[in-house]
This record gives C-alpha cells, sequence and structure tokens, in this order.
C-alpha cells in the first residue's frame, strides 16, 4: 500500500478500531449451534492492522477494543472482561509470532491465532474457576477454531485484497 | 477462494489431531476417575453454596448474579434446567454424569462439578441445602 499521511492514517485505524469494537459487540447475538464457540469477526480487524500498519497498531486495535467493548457493555473487569483480555493476549502472541518467522499464510495465521484465542480463555477460567478440569472444554474451542479461523482469514484476505486497491 | 500454503494445511492437521487426542484422552480420564457414588458441588463466586446427591432425582435452586439458577438431578446425571442468562449456555450444555467435568454460568457465577464421594470432606451422605 502506498505510503499513507499521519491524518489518514490515524483516521484508517479509528475506523479499524471503530468496526473492531462494532463486531464485537453484535457477535455474541449472532447464533451459532455449539455453546461457547464464536466466529472471532473482530479479530479480522485486528489481522488487517497487522498487515496493513504492523505489530504496535495490532496490539493497540486488539487492546482498546477489548477494553472499550468491555466499558460499553458494562462488564469491564468482570469475568467476562478477563477472559476476552486472556483471548486477545494469548491470540495476538502467537500471530505476531507466526506472522515473524514463519511461512504461514494470512489464513495460517488466523487459524493458529483462533486456536490460541481459545487456550487463552480456558487459561483465565482455571484461574478465576480454581480448577484445572476446565481443560475439559479445550479440545472444542481447539477443534472449532479450525472452521472459525479459516472462516475470519478468508475474510482478512479479501478485506485486506479491496484496501490495497 | 481459500488459498491453504503447506505450513497452513501442517498447522490445521495438527490442531484437528490435538483437539481429538486431547478429547479422547479427557473423556477416558474423566470416565476412568467417576465412582458410582458421587456428589455435585454447587459453588458462588468460589464460595460453595449447595452439594447435591446425585442419586437422589430433585431439582434444587440457588441464587446466581442474575437470579435463581435451577438444577435438576436425575438417573445419576446433572443438569441446569432453567437460569437468567444473556446465551443460556449453561442451559444448552445438558446433562452431565462424569466427575470433574464443570458446568460452568458465566454471567451468573455459578459452578457446578462432580465429585466422587470418597474426595466429600463431609462424608458420602452428606446434603446441604
Amino acid at each position: 500500500m502506498r505510503k499513507l499521511s499521519p491524518t489518514r492514517r490515524l483516521t484508517l485505524i479509528t475506523m479499524l478500531l471503530a468496526m473492531s469494537i462494532l463486531l464485537h459487540m453484535i457477535e455474541p447475538s449472532l447464533p451459532i449451534a455449539i455453546p461457547g464457540v464464536k466466529l472471532g469477526l473482530a479479530n479480522i480487524l485486528g489481522l488487517v492492522a497487522l498487515y496493513l500498519f504492523g505489530v504496535k497498531e495490532m496490539l493497540i486495535l486488539n487492546f482498546m477494543r477489548v477494553i472499550i467493548a468491555s466499558l460499553l457493555r458494562g462488564i469491564i473487569f468482570g469475568t467476562g472482561f478477563w477472559l476476552s483480555l486472556a483471548g486477545v493476549t494469548l491470540s495476538s502472541i502467537v500471530a505476531i509470532i507466526l506472522y515473524k518467522k514463519s511461512p504461514f499464510s494470512i489464513t495460517g495465521i488466523s487459524v493458529g491465532s483462533s486456536a490460541f484465542h481459545g487456550l487463552g480463555q480456558i487459561l483465565a477460567l482455571m484461574f478465576i474457576n480454581q480448577t484445572v478440569m476446565m481443560i475439559y472444554w479445550l479440545p472444542l474451542l481447539w477443534f472449532s477454531a479450525v472452521p472459525t479461523g479459516l472462516i475470519t482469514g478468508t475474510l482478512c484476505v479479501q478485506v485486506l485484497k479491496r484496501i490495497r486497491k | 477462494m481459500l488459498k491453504l500454503n503447506r505450513w497452513d494445511k501442517l498447522l490445521i492437521i495438527f490442531i484437528l489431531i490435538s483437539s481429538i487426542a486431547l478429547y479422547a484422552t479427557m473423556e477416558a480420564f474423566v470416565r476412568a476417575t467417576t465412582s458410582e457414588k458421587t456428589v455435585a458441588i454447587v459453588t458462588y463466586r468460589d464460595q460453595e453454596v449447595m452439594r447435591i446427591d446425585m442419586s437422589k432425582d430433585a431439582s434444587y435452586v440457588v441464587d446466581g448474579t442474575l437470579g435463581e439458577v435451577t438444577i435438576e438431578v436425575k438417573d445419576r446425571e446433572i443438569r441446569v434446567e432453567k437460569e437468567t442468562s444473556p446465551y443460556h449456555y449453561c442451559s444448552i450444555q445438558g446433562w452431565v454424569k462424569y466427575a470433574n467435568i464443570p458446568i460452568v454460568c458465566l454471567p451468573n457465577h455459578i459452578v457446578i462439578l462432580i465429585q466422587n464421594t470418597e474426595d466429600a470432606p463431609n462424608g458420602e451422605d452428606s446434603v446441604i441445602q
């Protein structure tokens, strides 16, 4: 993508953040047959920020999204907030590692970060509820990360293609 | 439309195989560690509020953060029958019969965990309501 002026860059990042907050907030109401499984649509904007701007911008976008969406939903520092924070932390770390050090495509990175988002949430649940057996739900989240990661990864490719035009 | 390279495919295969292997291991573990006599421990905000004898079919009500949570025991299986929450994940989860599989009702801060009575500190017949 051609070099953007600071104002255009800031505007684009802010718009990505606004869209990711919107997706984060409406996603729980989308009907999915498996309890606790989400598509992770907001993650698309995080990956878009990673590929358009870089690591710092993706981290800002992901963490600001969790904090602002939790504030708007009135669950800041509640259990849901810590689950989102743990999930987004681990998924962002994995996305950065795969982006920097591996031959994976955007779709592969999306699948990897989806899987580790689930792991982050399970680790947070284990810590909050003080029971290691929360790991029982990990295979379900891990397995569902493949279709959800493929969907979000494919959407991310399409979004990037259109933005870069 | 869907473009995957060799590494993406390997990652997907690894995730699918590891999730199936982990599920099989967990399932074998909970089946092997569930004894004949079990109790269900109900906690609210990490505090035990009820201990349910799994051998007696009955319904119980505990207070959660968003309202009452109705728990049903039938044929040594337990479920959340009714609760007030945005998405009703814990009632959708359905029946659980093996020890150590948690039923988590996050919005209500209620966790139900079946334990073998040998682990229960108050003896196998204790039921507190």
